[in-house]
């Protein structure tokens, strides 16, 4: 799909504006749009927004087999996803340049920052390791793709808890989450990224540039910093030149950033992990519920437990049931060629001789088990209400697909072998039954169902 | 004979336009089931896809770990079968409607979720559609017994799930999924109070569009 | 790897160098016949190959034409023998797919693009034998093949890694000194405006340090721009001299 293309009169306004350091939505150039954090129901699943632009991250684990280079660590695997709800331009599955930018950016600021300390996920050296994974969707694509994705990131990790572990000697049990508490990742520290946009070669510059305002950069600079003034990553992109004191001006802004950041995510997780404890609801419905998110109260509705009167589905059930038993029977009395036989309930059966006329090329070879007739007269289809279901049995001599029987049709098609000759010699030649293989047709609903799985 | 064990259907919370790139999005919530949907619509489509005479509808489903696999797979072509019966396609020929669905929170009632969301989207992007669509799931426990819009542990220890999908004008079915066994009388009663919690679900959708739309002259 | 001492006490690197010594640079010009300019370069034990092909019309789908400027197309490959252990993919992974975007931005920079409209410049990078630096080694290789096939450029780009440990700054890291996390810098620079035109930063670094690294690197970039300046000039007096001139 194609994204709305910029115009050039856009440009050239955007442009302008900026130059004399004014900003559409009125922020200051260093000045961030509001980020909400929200934690999901299940441990480790964030939800970050920064002004439109929406992300969400989920923290996994899974014990695999560490890398010959590094027996005793375990491993950190990130996938950020641009799906394609996020900006049309976005592919679903390829993975374009910006998305191998976005998850390489990521990659370097978590994992070879060492974030979480990787020698605390080894369970036996070069056997077991927890391997964490975090995959983080991008929802909505509003400018400042890394700064969000990093957010969700770690306070996901920080969110998220493990399986506890034991082991005693060769033997490893993973306690299930009732059994024991689950144990939180050693989070060495929060690293967190600020994006700078870079105007009129590196003249101006601008925090947090919205999605317009990064169709008309020169270029960008992503330093990825944490509280301690530490700097964990630094990424520059865009066709321009930096000079050095512009590079330390930038990071200096970006330590000042990174405090609020971090005191904001610390903030949530405290409030989430109080909420939990106490027994109060958490998880997304809640906050759609309480916090407002920039948008329109009259586009969100809210209605709590709802019961469903129900008090007449037995009955109706039951009428339904035997009426189509009725029907069913019915149609097989009258039926030309029962194509259709329902013998127990939960199987069902379907020979195909009214499509092509009946098989011809096996004539002459007979043998009792291969040949399944469907008589119309057959007197032991009243059985249908029954709710037992037989034993099956498979016959599986058939050259073309096994067919499966009940025990009770073999009983049945042992009766009307007798009665089949003489439908035999009436209709002039042989079927085969076929079994229903592949193509499950299942019971229909009454309704009106005109398409079925 | 059977009997419903659990005939309450969790909260829903809903929330219309809450993407600003697409032309329609929406979140519905079931309990703690959370789905996000977008739709694009009606969008050029490749040639391998065109249609000559109706729009191709595309259903991009995204679980929230791990790559798409089979299962994904499966579940988008449910929903688009749905949606195809629904939409007026033979408006739009030669385009595409594409529904991308990403789910937020499993607990529990995930494809019934998938479609009410779908169904949300469609109607926030204003594409033209003969029908409202709602789903609802079901189990049969092992005792028997049914239970409406059940959570992720109700589904394991069941014996069976089955979902429906209902269409607003004559409650009628659009779509059936299942797994499981169960017997034909547990189908009928399944079916019965799926129907009946349908139309709470569509009294549901339409609260949501007139609140939507109560401020606008 | 932990444990091992990246600089000993006397001051000295794993491979005896001292923290601001460069490897041993080596390289050739024209080594291709068939390509507009080629290039190979050794740094110490990280051996790389580059091929420029250009400016000519545009390949593949016209779409990619800019109408005022030339098309820069990178492909940066690691053959499989480069590294100790087999590589499986020499190119369309995640990281080399990073780095030809990141010599992609470099060279669209450096180069006097708006000279050659509609037209396309292909610089083709090949690792042989990767010993750390590989990324800085890729654009010396690719610089001195941009000279030899005569597209201009705004400067000479000289690529070089620093690392910080310990307190102290070392130039020009190698795949021992990588692989014990510490904080490294990858930098390409135009030496003479001393601008940067690329930089990557991996691992934790504090910030008051931050300025005597990036001096560290300015330094470096100019140490490497006098080998390769040297380089281009000898080059040029052979062919001088081969085309039957003195």
């Amino acid at each position: 799909m194609k994204d709305h293309p910029l115009s050039n009169c856009e440009e050239k306004f955007v442009l302008a504006a900026i130059a004399e350091n004014r900003r559409f939505d009125g922020r200051g150039v260093y000045i961030y749009r509001p980020i909400v954090i929200l934690y999901g129901h299940d441990r480790g699943c964030c939800h970050v927004q920064i002004g439109c632009t929406r992300v969400l991250a989920q923290v996994s684990c899974e014990v695999i087999i560490p890398k010959q280079t590094r027996p005793n660590e375990g491993v950190l695997h990130m996938n950020v996803e641009l799906s394609p709800m996020a900006c049309p331009s976005f592919e679903a599955g390829k993975q374009s340049d910006y998305g191998v930018e976005v998850n390489r950016a990521l990659e370097r600021l978590l994992r070879d920052s060492l974030c979480i300390d990787l020698e605390s996920l080894c369970i036996m050296s070069g056997e077991k390791v927890w391997q964490i994974r975090v995959d983080v969707h991008v929802l909505n694509h509003d400018g400042n793709l890394i700064d969000c994705s990093s957010i969700a990131a770690i306070a996901a990790l920080s969110h998220f808890r493990r399986p506890d572990v034991t082991v005693s000697g060769e033997e490893v049990t993973i306690h299930p989450l009732d059994e024991k508490d689950a144990v939180p990742l050693s989070v060495n520290h929060i690293p967190l990224s600020v994006t700078f946009a870079f105007f009129d070669q590196g003249r101006t510059l601008l925090v947090d540039p919205t999605d317009q305002e990064e169709r008309v950069m020169d270029g960008k600079m992503v330093v990825g910093i944490n509280k301690h003034r530490e700097l964990c990553m630094l990424h520059v992109s865009g066709k321009m030149l930096v000079l050095q004191d512009q590079v330390v001006r930038c990071v200096n802004i970006a330590a000042a950033r990174v405090g609020e950041i971090t005191d904001l995510i610390k903030d949530t997780l405290e409030k989430d992990n109080a909420a939990r404890k106490s027994g109060k609801e958490f998880g997304f419905a809640k906050c759609l519920a309480d916090v407002i998110l920039g948008v329109d109260d009259l586009l969100k509705h809210y209605v709590d437990s709802m019961s469903v009167d129900t008090t007449s589905v037995g009955q109706t059930a039951k009428t339904v049931v035997d009426a189509d038993g009725n029907r069913v029977q019915m149609e097989v009395d009258n039926a030309e060629t029962g194509n259709v036989s329902i013998k127990v309930p939960g199987t069902g059966k379907m020979s195909t001789n009214t499509e092509g006329g009946a098989v011809t090329w096996c004539e002459g070879e007979e043998s009792d088990s291969d040949v399944i007739l469907l008589d119309k007269n057959d007197s032991t289809s009243s059985e249908v209400s029954s709710k037992q279901v037989s034993a099956v049995v498979e016959l599986s001599d058939s050259e073309e697909e096994s067919v499966l029987m009940t025990s009770q049709d073999l009983e049945r098609t042992e009766l009307s072998k007798s009665r089949a000759i003489e439908t035999r010699e009436n209709r002039g030649g042989r079927c085969r039954g076929k079994s229903f293989g592949g193509r499950n047709r299942g019971k229909r609903g009454r309704g009106n169902g005109q398409r079925y799985f | 004979m059977s009997c419903l064990k659990q005939s309450n259907l969790r909260g829903f919370a809903c929330e219309q336009s809450c993407l600003t790139r697409s032309d329609g999005s929406a979140t519905f919530n079931q309990g703690e089931t959370t789905v996000l949907a977008a739709v694009y619509g009606p969008v050029e489509v490749k040639l391998s896809k065109e249609h000559v005479e109706k729009a191709a509808v595309d259903v991009i489903y995204k679980p929230k770990v791990g790559i798409p696999g089979c299962k994904e797979k499966a579940t988008e072509q449910l929903i688009k079968s749905t949606c195809e019966t629904v939409l007026l396609v033979a408006l739009h020929p030669r385009t595409a409607v594409v529904i991308v669905l990403q789910e937020m929170q499993n607990t529990g009632s995930l494809l019934s979720c998938c479609i009410n969301a779908c169904c949300q989207a469609l109607m926030d992007a204003g594409i033209n559609m003969r029908c409202l669509v709602c789903a609802v799931t079901t189990t049969v426990d092992q005792e028997g017994h049914i239970i409406l819009d059940p959570t992720s542990k109700q589904e394991e220890d069941g014996k069976a799930v089955l979902t429906f999908a209902f269409d607003s004008k004559t409650n009628g079915v659009i779509m059936t999924t299942t797994s499981g066994i169960y017997s034909s009388q547990e189908y009928q009663e399944c079916l019965l109070s799926a129907q009946h919690a349908s139309a709470k679900i569509f009294e549901f959708y339409r609260d949501s569009i007139l609140k939507k739309l109560s401020r606008v002259s | 790897m932990a444990g091992v001492e990246v600089v000993s006490e006397q001051g000295f690197r794993t491979d005896g160098r001292k923290p601001n010594e460069l490897r041993r640079i080596r390289c050739k010009q024209g080594v291709f016949s068939h390509a507009d300019g080629s290039a190979y370069i050794e740094q110490g034990n990280t051996k790389v190959l580059a091929t420029v092909y250009g400016p000519h019309e545009i390949r593949g789908s016209r779409s990619k034409a800019l109408h005022d400027r030339a098309y820069v197309n990178c492909q940066f490959s690691m053959a499989t023998f480069s590294t100790g252990e087999r590589k499986q993919r020499p190119r369309g992974d995640r990281k080399s797919t990073e780095m030809t975007m990141h010599m992609k931005q470099t060279f669209e920079a450096t180069i006097l693009t708006q000279l050659y409209p509609r037209s396309q410049i292909d610089i083709f990078v090949e690792v042989l034998q990767a010993d750390g630096g590989n990324f800085a080694a890729c654009v010396n290789a690719a610089t001195l093949a941009l000279i030899d096939a005569g597209i201009p450029l705004k400067d000479y780009v000289c690529a070089c890694t620093v690392g910080f440990v310990d307190d102290v700054t070392i130039v020009d890291i190698n795949h021992l000194e990588e692989t014990n996390h510490i904080a490294e810098f990858t930098v390409a620079m135009l030496p003479k405006s001393e601008q940067f035109v690329m930089l990557e930063m991996s691992s934790r670094l504090h910030l008051d340090h931050l300025s005597k690294v990036m001096d560290m690197a300015t330094k470096a970039c100019k140490d490497v721009h006098l080998v390769l300046d040297r380089a281009v000039r000898d080059h040029v007096s052979e062919v001088w001299q081969q085309l039957g001139n003195t």
